[in-house]
């Protein structure tokens, strides 16, 4: 941000210039650091403690590998300085779909693209409502949530119990390090081709950072939204089918932390909440594992106190300001950020 | 505030080493007891942490049991669903747990499952495992049993309430659902109960069913209880409240409007009293709960709040947990043909301030009726399975304390 | 003079007023009365207490452009703080109060000067602070309740509807004099419309900002207070933002606030929204509406109202032309078209 109040010289000027540019790397690479320094943490910890590492390592891609899949979607929607609370009734509601459709036909293909529709097709109503209505997104979002829960409940009942299942068999067949990684990988090429290779990513930033001037130059705000929240809609439909696999039981709550992981997630990989021209693809990559890493260590760490879990959480809060802090660190300006 | 770049990084180092060192120079639990040896870890998952009854049984295991037996436990946070139980299962596999003992219920397929694979035992508490599921598991080596109250019990308990206020002269009721709109079984089964004991009177039926098959079937459909379909000429259902949505003001109303009908009993199917407690203060209502035996609960009884309680008494757990270190010491108690455990346990019911008492002051987390000598005949011993079901199934108040 | 004050009032209470006669002949078309229980009037005024203060506190830092997640967790811990201090030290009701009520402003300003300092998003500090608050309740308490049900000193708050009512009105009283009448308020509301302007004019941006948040803290403890005397037990135990539902609750009695405020003062709108839905919820529960009933419909008038908020211009430009071709006469968009309050709904909106 410029302060317009100062005048500085040439060489100053330059000077400015260039340890603008170094601090602007060093932030960048906080998260990185940040990511590195809990894996380290996480080896000492584990192997301090006799932990039984093959399976931690396993464990961690299994945690993280949802929340990376539907974050790195997301952050197609907060590029844009746009926001959704919604994600978490989404992937319910996309499994739920899923899985009643999965059970109907046992066809995994019939189960990932009814994920993928319905999840594709609920963010759609939240942009188009948004787009049509002038509405803000984020209080669209928060009714979408009320809303959506309420049919996941419906859904629910239609099976006359309180859950919805598939067989177990099947779904420990499919639930295999392959598949997620097949499916993670997949998708985050192709987000980070649309985002880094296309327009698409460019004109997010732009309308993210400065919307007046995105505006000005020509540029559908609401086809842009509409994009954005179809591919989100990917993303949560890709992380419900992955859910629907790793837990076959289904109820009410299955996933509504998601909606708060995803943030947490973004934030700890540096992404700006606000979006703009700091938006980094990769930010849900590193900061979903950066969050398994911590909560590995912490629960290893922690388990035999009986107020361990409070103490975790305080140590994530702090850890979590500090790398926020870093990340923002060299980008302030006289005013406090909005 | 301006702190260079290269500070920043070596905080955030510096805070990662000294996890490490946190994790390093951490003491480790003690664990008294016969012999030596590293302690065996024992890990909990519990869908309830916070509940009187949860705290009481927490205690248990781990002010007592953790200092008169070489075990450590390690508890669960609260689980919600079966993404978290699963969560809790994989660190707790990651940190070498030997055996899990479970009152998390949202799917314990899944649980017993991951046990097998692990290679590492699965006992459930204060709960039973549902036909289909102990059919699929009761060979496995790895699940070691259910001991608690099974379904039929908790029909029982909710039926056996309702009957003793329709003894007592009671005609008017309403009836706290707990958390049936999440389709917890004890919850539905118990107010099934209780309504299959209103409905032995003729011209009582709900939904117009009397037996209790139906009426369960009837709340599983409903996912609730619905007053209207109440009908009988001599009882009166006032009013019907469920779940604990404290921070609405169309579920505070919906309380309100329960105690203002005002029932001569509340017939809740769990902590009827932390509900309902601060809004009949004055009133003349009675509350008739399954729950268990607390200093809160006590008080209550003395206040004349509560004048029925069905209540899991604080050792309960410790049979369940004989069979457990029994296991992994290497002598497992099976039941015939190499099967997992199912043994039923039941309530005690208090129904003067008097018997709660002697409940209460008999069974504590430092002094419990399952205490040490009682548990070690039958851990690491060639006890057999019917010494041990006898043993179980002797869990009345006189057959403990006498 | 006499149109313009006809407009205010009108302006002020049509939304209420229609919530009213619109309730009302919903209950009577279903056979149940809207107040059917002794209770109601505690009800109604503890209901209108809770969500007014929750409302204000979600305001006073969304005017700003500050999200804020972290109410419910302050809350939860200054009420955690005051009950276990107050139930460790043997005292009553008036010791809990203010136990609670300083945590409240404590807790507060510790959020604003983490925000002040670090210079980070509030949004994302919000989020750091809510589970940095529901870490330190869980911890004092070892995840469990702190209950005292049977105090009756401690329950006894809560229960008393002239309490209620002397909360709201101190609530109000407060906050008009602290943002209407002082010098803190003028600058708070110079740094919402003009961040850069008056801070080169000399407003103290981030004495401002810390204060509003120890505003905002002790709006919070005070729910938390009442809620806590009202069920007689605290839950702790709340990870993982467990905390951050009753944020949204107020969503809508903000937005109606924020619509009345034009016509009068803010603060009596933000009183009045708090009415209609706490109505809403009494009426919903008379006519045994369920739980997914209950949300959906929130949920749709939520959105219904913001849809018409967001589209007022082309409403009214409609219901004139419709009016003009009707035969002319007197038009609802002239009697509440012009808005004369300062503070615009467009900066609440966005995020």
């Amino acid at each position: 941000m410029h302060d317009l109040t100062t005048t500085t010289r040439e060489r100053d000027k330059k000077s400015a210039a260039t340890s603008a540019r170094r601090r602007d790397r060093l932030a960048s690479l906080a998260p990185l650091a940040g990511l590195l320094v809990l894996a380290i943490a996480f080896v000492l910890v584990g192997s301090l403690r006799g932990v039984n590492m093959a399976y931690s390592v396993q464990t961690l891609v299994n945690q993280s590998v949802i929340i990376v899949i539907i974050a790195t979607g997301a952050i197609f929607i907060f590029a844009m300085g746009s926001f959704d609370i919604s994600l978490g009734a989404s992937t319910l509601v996309a499994a739920m779909t899923g899985a009643l459709a999965y059970n109907a036909t046992s066809s995994i293909w019939v189960l990932l693209i009814v994920c993928v529709i319905t999840a594709v097709v609920t963010s759609l109503i939240s942009a188009t409502l948004a787009a049509v209505f002038n509405l803000p997104v984020f209080v669209t979002t928060v009714a979408m949530l009320s809303v959506l829960g309420a049919v996941a409940v419906a859904l629910v009942q239609t099976t006359g119990g309180a859950q919805i299942r598939i067989d177990s068999s099947f779904a420990r067949e499919y639930d295999t390090l392959e598949m997620k990684f097949l499916v993670a990988g997949v998708f985050i090429l192709l987000c980070f081709f649309l985002f880094n290779v296309t327009r698409l990513g460019r004109v997010e930033k732009l309308i993210g950072g400065n919307p007046v001037t995105a505006k000005l130059t020509g540029l559908s705000m609401k086809k842009t939204a509409i994009a954005a929240f179809a591919i989100a809609g990917l993303g949560v439909g890709l992380g419900a089918f992955l859910t629907v696999l790793r837990t076959p039981t289904l109820t009410t709550t299955t996933a509504t932390d998601i909606g708060m992981n995803v943030l947490v997630a973004m934030v700890f990989g540096g992404m700006p909440i606000s979006g703009g021209a700091r938006t980094r693809i990769y930010a849900a990559l590193i900061g979903g594992l950066s969050m398994a890493l911590l909560n590995q260590t912490m629960t290893t760490l922690l388990s035999e106190s009986s107020a361990g879990n409070g103490i975790a959480q305080i140590v994530r809060a702090i850890l979590f300001l500090v790398v926020v802090w870093i990340a923002v660190a060299g980008h302030r300006g006289r005013l406090l950020p909005r | 505030m301006k702190i260079s770049k290269k500070v920043a990084l070596g905080v955030s180092a510096a805070v990662g080493l000294s996890l490490a060192l946190a994790g390093c120079s951490s003491s480790t639990p003690s664990a008294s007891g016969d012999g030596g040896g590293d302690p065996v870890k024992m890990c909990v998952l519990v869908s309830d942490a916070t509940s009187s009854e949860a705290l009481g049984f927490k205690a248990y295991y781990t002010d007592y049991i953790q200092s008169n037996f070489n075990v450590t436990f390690t508890y669960s946070d609260e689980l919600a669903d079966a993404n978290a139980e699963k969560t809790a299962m994989e660190g707790f596999i990651a940190n070498n747990c030997k055996a899990v003992i479970s009152f998390a219920s949202a799917d314990r397929g899944q649980q017993i499952q991951m046990a097998e694979d692990a290679g590492i035992f699965y006992s459930v508490a204060t709960g039973t495992l549902p036909e289909d599921q102990y059919e699929e598991f009761k060979d496995s080596p790895s699940y070691i049993g259910a001991i608690g109250p099974s379904l039929d019990i908790e029909r029982q308990a909710g039926y056996d309430m309702a009957k003793y206020f329709v003894e007592e002269g009671d005609t008017t009721f309403a009836i706290f659902g707990g958390g049936i709109p999440y389709y917890i079984d004890m919850h539905i089964h118990r107010v099934a109960g209780m309504l299959t004991a209103l409905a032995e009177e003729p011209s009582t039926t709900y939904g117009g069913q009397k037996e209790f098959g139906a009426i369960l079937g009837k709340i599983m459909q409903d996912g609730t209880i619905k007053v209207a379909d109440f009908s009988s000429d001599v009882y009166e259902l006032s009013g019907y409240v469920e779940a604990w949505n404290f921070g609405d003001s169309a579920w505070q109303a919906n309380l309100a409007g329960v105690v203002a009908s005002q029932p001569d009993a509340i017939l809740a199917a769990g902590t009827g009293f932390a509900v309902f407690g601060a809004a009949i203060a004055g009133t003349d209502i009675k509350i008739g709960d399954i729950d268990a035996y607390t200093e809160e609960n006590k008080k209550a009884m003395e206040a004349g709040s509560l004048a029925y309680l069905a209540g899991k008494f604080t050792s309960i757990n410790g049979p369940i947990f004989a069979a457990t270190l029994s296991a992994v010491e290497g002598s497992p108690i099976r039941a015939e043909g190499d099967t997992a455990l199912a043994l039923e346990q039941g309530y005690w019911v208090a129904t003067s301030v008097d018997q709660f008492t002697e409940y209460l002051a008999a069974d504590t987390a430092e002094n419990p009726v399952y205490d040490k000598e009682s548990l070690e005949p039958f851990i690491g011993t060639d006890a057999s399975y019917d010494e041990f079901a006898q043993f179980v199934s002797q869990y009345t108040f006189e057959d403990l304390v006498g | 003079m006499g149109t313009n004050s006809m407009r205010r009032v009108t302006g002020t209470l049509f939304i209420p007023v229609a919530v009213v006669v619109v309730l009302i002949a919903l209950c009577s078309a279903n056979g149940v009365s809207l107040f059917n229980t002794g209770d109601s009037f505690l009800l109604l005024v503890r209901g209108v207490a809770t969500t007014m203060l929750t409302a204000m506190a979600l305001s006073i830092n969304l005017n700003s452009g500050r999200f804020d997640f972290s109410l419910g967790a302050m809350a939860t811990l200054s009420s955690v703080i005051g009950a276990t201090t107050t139930l460790n030290l043997g005292g009553g009701f008036p010791m809990m109060a203010i136990v609670t009520l300083a945590s409240g402003m404590l807790l507060g300003a510790f959020s604003g000067l983490v925000y002040v300092l670090l210079r980070i998003s509030p949004m994302v500090c919000s989020l750091g602070i809510t589970l940095l608050y529901e870490g330190i309740s869980f911890t004092i308490t070892g995840g469990a309740n702190v209950s005292f049900l049977l105090e009756d000193d401690l329950t006894s708050f809560a229960k008393s509807p002239i309490n209620m009512i002397y909360v709201i009105g101190a609530a109000l009283a407060v906050m008009y004099l602290l943002f209407d009448r002082s010098r803190f308020g003028f600058e708070y509301r110079g740094l919402i419309t003009g961040q850069a302007a008056s801070v080169a004019a000399g407003a103290k941006e981030k004495v401002n900002a810390v204060s509003t948040y120890a505003v905002s803290g002790v709006l919070m403890s005070m729910v938390g207070l009442i809620l806590a005397s009202q069920m007689g037990y605290i839950e702790a135990g709340k990870l993982n933002f467990g905390t951050i539902g009753v944020m949204f609750t107020a969503f809508l009695p903000m937005f109606i606030g924020g619509y009345i405020g034009r016509f009068s003062n803010d603060k009596l709108g933000l009183l009045l929204g708090a009415l209609c839905t706490t109505l809403i919820a009494l009426a919903m529960s008379a006519l045994n509406a369920t739980s997914t009933v209950q949300s959906l419909t929130n949920a749709f008038l939520l959105v219904a109202f913001l849809i018409f908020l967001s589209n007022e211009d082309r409403i009214t430009r409609a219901w004139r032309r419709f009016t003009r071709r009707g035969g002319g006469g007197t038009s609802l968009s002239s009697s509440l078209g012009e808005p004369d309050g300062a503070t615009s709904l467009r900066g609440a909106n966005t995020p």
